[in-house]
């Protein structure tokens, strides 16, 4: 059932680093995010472990985009976390731009959105998003902070406080917080999670026109298959309990990437392919 | 509509109005002397005739209790700030609170006073150690209380622990820290009155021992019926600050 991982990452493509590879030869596009054989095992008292992730391999290069899919509970979440240096591997290697990952977030240039957008409840959404701002010690930018009010739609709302808002739109507070600051890494763990079709379909415009100008290196956690395709240069499909690679597909569709790209038969052979890939585990559980 | 609503406010009074009754029918049904028990009109009437026996000392009370009260909890409060940077420092703490706590204080005052004497200030230690305790727990749960997903965010962030500490765990307990101002408020001029009645040279308490040792009764009970009115204002205003501040931090 498990196909060696170091195989499909390599058959990944162009800017895929394989893991493991020795340092390029020609000038490769730097490698932004590399894990490395990482194994990560949580404690679960009585000397029970739980195996999240196991024998993880996973190579993002500087401005590529990488959409992460996989079933519930398969270490998604786990591989941003230790991305942001917030979780330790038990075994392996985790580096960003080659040191490691938690000097990102010291020197402020990581963006993240989390699963519980973790608002100030105390703030206003215009104080909310210019908090990295205040954390970075830096005068806060008003223009940058509004223009990213405008971009997630949340005019009108800049006084209000996050009770007063939505699920989708605390979720949009969040990707603006983890944009405000143009970070090198965006991480984005199941971002548009709690917005409806149609705002979902928006917002991956915006994140599409968003990355397009930056080309930020970008890492997203999704369970739609078809917002990974849409987004990402390459999409990772996982395997479930313990969270392993099972396919990397890239996508090379050219950009800008419109709604309309949806309905084309190659984006449709690509998300069935892939869909088919995450039954796969869904039959084996 | 203000009519309606000011009515409402004089019906919260019954209780205030209840109790003088009950006193009053209490002293003429046991068929009490004045020298036992005054009646409520006769003390009353001490406190609004001669307000100038009272005005001092009342100043002085409340002053006491608001500064030790204040005091207090800020004490508190760093307390559970220098636990919160850095935890080995709640093995230092967490015990010596907990003893403070668990002396009544009424044992406490007399050796607070050896240690000391018998001075005013000794008062203003009995307000201040009172009010420690609740601002203590109640600020360490309510900093503890700052979700785990935004803490998380604040490291990703880069945040400094200063920052932290001020734009995150210290908002979130604030309502807590509100919460222990309301319950410490009336605790504190208690308090102070027990200090004041067993070591003071000033105030409320000490007004009730003289006026007591030369057998002012009604002088002696005004006193705790001013006593008793700051207590519940204490609470009030109390109240009144948590109600208006809370809400903005949740
Ligand atoms: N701190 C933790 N302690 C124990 N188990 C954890 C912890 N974090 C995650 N897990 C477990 O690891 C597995 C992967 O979790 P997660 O990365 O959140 O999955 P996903 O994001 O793909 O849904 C889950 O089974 C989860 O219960
Ligand atoms: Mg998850």
């Amino acid at each position: 059932m498990t196909e060696s991982a170091t195989d499909t990452i390599q058959s990944g493509g162009s800017a895929a680093t394989a893991a493991g590879s020795t340092a390029a030869v020609r000038p490769a596009p730097a490698e932004a995010i590399a894990l490395r054989n990482v194994t990560m095992s949580f404690d679960l008292g009585r000397s029970k472990r739980m195996t999240a992730l196991e024998d993880f391999n996973l190579s993002v290069a500087e401005g590529e985009f990488v959409a992460l899919l996989g079933p519930s509970g398969c270490g998604k979440s786990t591989v941003l976390r230790l991305v942001t240096g917030l979780e330790q591997a038990t075994s392996g290697e985790v580096l960003v731009e080659d040191k490691a990952p938690a000097d990102l977030a010291k020197s402020h240039r990581l963006g993240v959105a989390f699963q519980e957008h973790a608002l100030l409840p105390w703030s206003s959404v215009r104080e909310n998003i210019a908090l990295p701002f205040r954390l970075a010690r830096r005068a806060v930018d008003w223009q940058r902070v509004d223009e990213l009010i405008r971009l997630v739609g949340l005019v009108g709302f800049e006084k209000a406080r996050p009770r007063q808002l939505s699920g989708g739109m605390k979720q949009r507070v969040a990707i603006a917080r983890a944009l405000v600051l143009s970070p090198d890494v965006l991480l984005l763990d199941e971002p548009f999670g709690a917005l409806d079709a149609v705002t979902r379909r928006r917002m991956n415009g915006e994140l599409a026109r968003i990355w397009e100008e930056q080309h930020i290196t970008t890492l997203l956690v999704t369970h739609d298959v078809e917002e990974a395709v849409l987004l990402a240069d390459r999409v990772v499909v996982l395997t479930g309990r313990p969270g392993r690679v099972r396919h990397v597909q890239t996508v090379d569709m050219p950009r800008p990437r419109h709604a309309d790209i949806t309905r084309s038969a190659e984006f449709r052979a690509v998300v069935d392919h892939l869909t088919d890939l995450l039954d796969v585990d869904r039959k084996a559980e | 509509m203000i009519r309606r609503s000011r009515l409402a406010g004089l019906l919260h009074l019954w209780p205030i109005v209840a109790l003088v009754l009950l006193w009053d029918v209490w002293v003429l049904a046991n068929g009490y002397t004045s020298i036992v028990a005054p009646r409520p009109w006769s003390v009353i009437n001490d406190v609004v005739g001669n307000p100038d026996a009272y005005a001092i000392d009342f100043l002085w009370t409340l002053a006491i209790s608001v500064g030790g009260l204040l005091l207090g909890m800020l004490l508190g409060t760093i307390a559970a700030v220098l636990i919160s940077l850095w935890a080995p420092m709640s093995a230092v703490l967490t015990p010596a609170a907990l003893i403070v706590r668990s002396v009544p204080v009424t044992v406490m005052i007399p050796i607070i006073a050896r240690v000391f004497g018998y001075e005013v200030y000794t008062v203003l230690v009995v307000t201040v150690i009172t009010s420690f305790f609740p601002a203590f727990v109640l600020g360490l749960s309510g900093m503890a209380s700052a979700p785990a997903s935004s803490r998380d965010l604040f490291v990703v962030f880069g945040s400094s622990r200063p920052a932290s500490l001020w734009r995150l765990r210290l908002p979130y307990a604030v309502p807590n820290l509100l919460l222990a101002l309301r319950i410490t408020a009336p605790l504190a001029v208690l308090s102070a009155m027990l200090a004041e009645f067993l070591i003071g040279q000033q105030g409320l308490g000490y007004l009730f021992i003289v006026a007591r040792s030369y057998m002012e009764i009604d002088r002696a009970w005004g006193t705790a019926l001013v006593a008793t009115m700051l207590s519940v204002f204490a609470f009030l205003a109390a109240r009144f600050v948590e109600r208006r501040i809370s809400p903005r931090f949740t």
